[in-house]
């Protein structure tokens, strides 16, 4: 198991292919996880989309709806509010603030 | 004013999508507009004129975009418009309430050095939210005039009128953006390296004037940023040589930032725009929570959202049913005597032969009028849709409905065609043009024939009076239910054969509620039933015409000893009888198949068919004496069928098989021949499938057994091969 990651992080350093960050343990989490009400910031996304719709790399965010058992959530950024796929939410990653946090 | 080259300054209307960009394309060109697809693309093309101080303008409404990247159709046309056409100032409709998500798009028309004016709309919401923009700050630091637009009943076009024409004489240029210094430096190398050595740059100028210069400098170094986001349009242009050089600046670029060239990109473009709104916004209370984030509390809840959303659909279903009834019938009333009785008497009084008098008063009228009675459902259909979609609620009703519409391998937003389909499938099929993804268009558009259109009513209720008196509601309900689930079925059935791959990825935004207006429904109404009328209504006609002609070419009937000359649609009914057979439909009752053929151009045919056959004279010399006496309709009806079993069966034929020649035009124009030939087979052999299964197993009797065998191992075959579709397409893909 633990090779074959090895092996994988290998492939991607190899083929410069960073699709997915390179966030610490702990350090941000999947946007698909966060609970409602939490804020953070985006520290982390190679989506295009979402970034040309202002969920770029610092922008703050609010988690306005996320229920598990939903295929979407809905997350404000500045004055947009956005129904995200949660297969696009799971690949940004957002550094929670500290405040809430703790 | 650069009169020299275009004698009719072009203006084009850019923004994001919902900003009022349709609205004040309306505003200015009033009727004076005409609608078309963009070459090459079925993305919509508007266009209109107005005049201003003498002179005439042209203005050109583009799609509604959240940036020139060119994802998707949409961006392409939009960009491909700005590049090739050059229009002579872009008013860019901005949302207030929204700056820093809209400004994405005027950077990148800033990029391409297009002569810019921005008009910032949706000024109450703002203001509602607590934000103040100051104009004059914003357009220094913008470089072109920036002004508030209010498009409400009291919207005085002067101002902007008078804006706009001073912006055409005296073109603004933008302000200049800068890139990160080392992509800056690498930006540089492309365009000096690359493009200086490249066709793409723009020789085609013989005595350029300072603002084509500026333009022709501008656009070198946007296709030197397309090169870096790694545009294919661009990308592919390039020689093998170039394109090495290419890539090694993009790695190097990627290399320093740690992220994709092209969110690079897109992340710098966002820092200038952050900084600018920073300097430019003022807040007057702190957080972002709006009017429409408390109405969404209660309207999304899990308490009160599905409750709420499932009222609204009703609200529109009813509207569109209910509402319409009255006029389908005036309609129907007043074209039938204008094209057909008094079109019909002036052919006789012109002592035209029969044949002409036939072809201009019954098949070309009756085909008006067939299509007049589609007008009042679709026009209620689209004030529905157009509140819906201007209040804002458009948006949260997919994104309830795309909790239960994943299910079957559909996104949120294709409920509103299904909906749309218990009115008639024709606007069905047309409304899925607002799904993004083609996979999503074409599914939702083979399920929609499943939904019960408005048409299959009279029927239901003249078989369920006749068989069922007592229990008619509930079998009429029952059979509109019965659709739904059979839809259902279909979409769990196409979704792990046909359809592998998982909807498109949702990114929808929410735009905040507001109080549509009158006038904007009423015109956003007026232009779809137009494009209706003349786009899908020339198809329907032409089909009409044909069925028409058919029912009156008459020839010997082969089936009858007596070779009497009936039409061919006849004939056709009762070559289809023995097929009809095992659902319970015998030989002596080839009235009912020639109904279903009748059908298949008008649903409510089936009920006329059957009024004249069943109770007409031709019965009463083909049955016993006894019978022939008393040859009520009814009683006829219930006669020829035998058993309630072989009703029943009939109606759930008639709730599944093949949608009207109307719909199956509309789905020929929107996705081909071949998923109209697949739909007009998948549905006749479904529909006779579930009504034979249904005769056999509620009428048991020794050959049921062979039957229900049969039926089995159809729906095995039908597995295999929308199996064998579904290879297919992924190899296609």
């Amino acid at each position: 198991m633990y090779a074959r990651r090895r092996m994988r992080q290998w492939g991607r350093r190899f083929f410069q292919s960073r699709r997915v960050c390179e966030c610490q343990r702990g350090d941000c989490l999947p946007m698909s996880e966060l609970t409602e009400g939490v804020t953070g910031t985006v520290f982390c996304n190679n989506d295009l989309r979402t970034i040309e719709r202002g969920i770029y790399v610092g922008a703050k965010i609010l988690i306005f709806r996320n229920e598990t058992e939903e295929p979407n959530i809905i997350v404000s950024v500045g004055d947009a509010r956005y129904v995200l796929d949660r297969r696009i939410a799971m690949n940004i990653r957002i550094r929670v603030d500290e405040l809430q946090a703790r | 004013m650069n009169m020299n080259k275009i004698k009719t300054p072009i203006i084009a209307l850019a923004g994001n999508p919902n900003v009022g960009k349709t609205t004040l394309f309306n505003a200015l060109t009033g009727s004076r507009q005409s609608v078309g697809n963009w070459p090459g693309v079925t993305v919509e093309h508007k266009s209109g004129s107005y005049s201003h101080n003498g002179h005439k303008y042209e203005v050109i409404d583009l799609p509604g975009i959240y940036s020139l990247s060119g994802g998707t159709p949409d961006e392409l046309v939009a960009r491909n418009f700005i590049l090739n056409e050059k229009p002579d100032l872009i008013v860019n409709i901005v949302d207030a309430s929204n700056l820093e998500r809209n400004l994405y798009l005027t950077v990148q028309l800033m990029e391409l050095g297009a002569p810019i004016l921005m008009c910032l709309s949706m000024a109450d919401i703002a203001e509602r939210n607590g934000l103040q923009i100051e104009l004059e700050h914003l357009s220094s630091h913008l470089g072109f005039k920036v002004m508030y637009l209010t498009l409400n009943k009291r919207f005085n076009p002067k101002d902007l009128l008078d804006e706009i024409e001073a912006g055409l004489q005296n073109p603004p240029i933008p302000a200049h953006i800068n890139y990160d210094p080392i992509v800056e430096q690498h930006l540089d190398n492309i365009w000096h390296g690359v493009l200086s050595s490249e066709k793409l740059s723009d020789s085609t100028l013989d005595k350029p004037l300072a603002q084509d210069i500026y333009w022709a400098v501008q656009k070198t170094r946007w296709q030197a940023l397309k090169l870096i986001e790694g545009d294919p349009e661009y990308v592919l242009q390039l020689a093998e040589d170039d394109r090495l050089a290419l890539e090694k600046e993009v790695r190097a670029i990627e290399k320093h930032r740690g992220q994709q060239a092209s969110n690079v990109i897109a992340d710098d473009r966002y820092g200038f725009i952050r900084g600018l709104v920073k300097d430019v916004v003022k807040r007057r209370r702190p957080g972002n929570w709006t009017f429409s984030d408390s109405v969404d509390k209660v309207l999304l809840s899990g308490i009160f959202g599905l409750p709420f959303f499932f009222v609204v659909m009703y609200l529109v279903f009813l509207i569109a049913v209910r509402a319409s009834e009255p006029f389908i019938g005036l309609i129907e009333g007043g074209l039938s005597w204008l094209f057909m009785d008094q079109l019909g008497g002036l052919m006789e009084i012109l002592k035209a032969p029969y044949w002409l008098k036939y072809l201009f008063s019954d098949a070309l009228g009756g085909g008006v009028v067939t299509i007049g009675t589609f007008i009042p459902p679709i026009f209620f259909i689209y004030i529905s849709l157009s509140v819906l979609e201007d209040s804002g609620y458009m948006a949260r009703a997919a994104f309830i409905a795309d909790k239960f519409m994943r299910k079957i391998g559909l996104p949120g937003k294709a409920f509103i065609p299904l909906l749309v389909g218990f009115g008639c499938t024709v606007p069905a099929i047309m409304a899925t043009r607002t799904l993004e993804n083609p996979r999503d268009r074409l599914f939702a558009s083979l399920l929609t024939p499943f939904m019960s259109c408005g048409a299959k009513l009279p029927v239901y209720t003249f078989l369920a009076m006749i068989f069922f008196p007592g229990r008619a509601d509930i079998v009429i309900f029952g059979l509109y239910f019965f659709g739904i689930v059979m839809a259902l079925l279909t979409g769990l059935l196409l979704k792990s054969t046909v359809f592998k791959e998982e909807p498109g990825n949702f990114v929808m935004e929410l735009p905040p509620y507001h109080v549509p207006t009158f006038n904007g429904i009423m015109l956003h109404t007026w232009f779809r039933l137009k494009d209706f009328i003349l786009r899908a209504g020339k198809t329907i006609l032409i089909v009409i015409i044909a069925i028409n002609i058919l029912s009156v070419i008459m020839v010997p009937n082969v089936f009858s000893p007596a070779r009497e000359r009936v039409s061919v649609l006849q004939v056709g009914g009762h070559l289809i009888t023995p097929v009809l057979q095992p659902m319970g439909i015998t030989s002596d009752n080839w009235e009912a198949s020639v109904a279903i053929i009748t059908g298949l151009f008008a649903k409510e045919a089936i009920v006329g068919t059957m009024q004249s056959l069943y109770s007409g004279a031709e019965l009463s010399m083909e049955m016993a004496e006894e019978e022939a006496a008393d040859n009520s309709l009814s009683e006829n009806l219930q006669a020829k069928f035998g058993n309630w079993q072989a009703a029943l069966a009939y109606l759930l034929f008639v709730v599944l098989y093949s949608p009207c020649m109307a719909a199956l035009a509309m789905l020929f124009k929107e996705h081909g021949g071949a998923w109209t030939f697949f739909t007009f087979v998948y549905l006749n052999i479904l529909a006779w499938l579930v009504a034979m299964l249904f005769y056999q197993i509620t009428a048991f009797s020794a050959a049921s057994v062979y039957w229900i065998i049969t039926g089995i191992v159809i729906i095995s075959l039908i597995y295999i091969n929308l199996k064998h579709i579904g290879r297919n397409n992924v190899r296609t893909a």
